[in-house]
């Protein structure tokens, strides 16, 4: 799984300044340092949250793919729904503070979820306690997409069987 | 160029450029700050995503096209921890939500400010 991480960042590296400069080695040995440096950060920050990083697993890459069609479906769904509210001729918002249950295992799971409801137009993630999240919504067509819970068992498909 | 492949992108980046004019009317005709968020994320999501879109079609299969998807994965990051951060932010500081509904214990934050 570490070694995935770093593969992963020395490919993109790669792919974003690879050595195809006439100074490419140099280049190369300025890749390899600043590989090496993120890599460190990496593992400080899975140490600091505690371990829960199994994205890199194959598995869940294989589930990516699905994830990101529901999940581009549902940001374009909320986006017309709040584009409507915008350029509706009277505003109309009906706000509300609810409390959701974060299923997910892990607290990567945890904070896709809650990263999912804040870009989804509409509602916004206000903080994450317990398990628990506080979410402000901008209307009750708004807060069903996340009350549903449908969103959370996209992110619970994706986070699968880990551990 | 191929034609149909020049007008999606048009198209695509036309809608993009929409969404983001949407996005600012919305941040002046909602009347709170909790509010404004909301609409700033259209352009966030829809706009950013159609433009980017529209890009890479443009890009083909390139490194082009390789970097546009990485941008549009790093804004997908970066963008709800940013209005994360700000409404967190002023709700810890006491900044009113003005609520018609409200779980229980749900508005605990407006005690810390």
């Amino acid at each position: 799984m570490r070694l995935g991480v770093l593969l992963l960042l020395a490919a993109v590296w790669l792919a974003l300044s690879g050595p195809y400069t006439l100074h490419g080695w140099l280049i190369f040995a300025f890749g390899v340092v600043s590989v090496a440096f993120v890599w460190r950060l990496y593992l400080a920050l899975e140490r600091a949250a505690g371990g829960g990083f199994e994205f890199f697993r194959a598995s869940a890459w294989l589930r990516l793919p699905r994830f990101l069609v529901a999940f581009a479906l549902k940001v374009a769904a909320a986006n017309l729904h709040v584009t409507k509210l915008i350029l509706s001729p009277k505003i109309e918002l009906h706000p509300r503070l609810r409390r959701v249950p974060a299923s997910q295992k892990t607290s990567f799971g945890q904070v896709l979820y809650a990263n999912f409801i804040t870009l989804t137009p509409g509602t916004i993630t206000l903080d994450l306690r317990d398990d628990e999240l506080l979410v402000y919504a901008l209307d009750a067509e708004s807060e069903a997409d996340v009350m549903d819970g449908s969103m959370d068992r996209d992110v619970l498909r994706i986070e699968g069987d880990s551990n | 160029m191929n034609g149909a492949l020049d007008i999606a992108t048009a198209v695509l980046l036309v809608a993009g450029g929409l969404f983001c004019v949407v996005g600012g009317v919305g941040l002046h005709r909602f009347s709170d700050f909790y509010q404004r968020t909301h609409a700033a994320s259209v352009t966030d999501t829809a706009g950013a995503g159609l433009m980017l879109l529209g890009l890479m079609l443009q890009g083909g299969l390139s490194m082009v096209t390789v970097k546009l998807v990485l941008v549009l994965a790093f804004l997908l990051f970066s963008s709800p921890a940013i209005a994360h951060a700000l409404v967190k932010a002023a709700h810890g500081h006491g900044l009113a939500l003005e609520l018609e509904i409200e779980d229980e214990r749900g508005g605990d934050g407006d005690a810390a400010g």
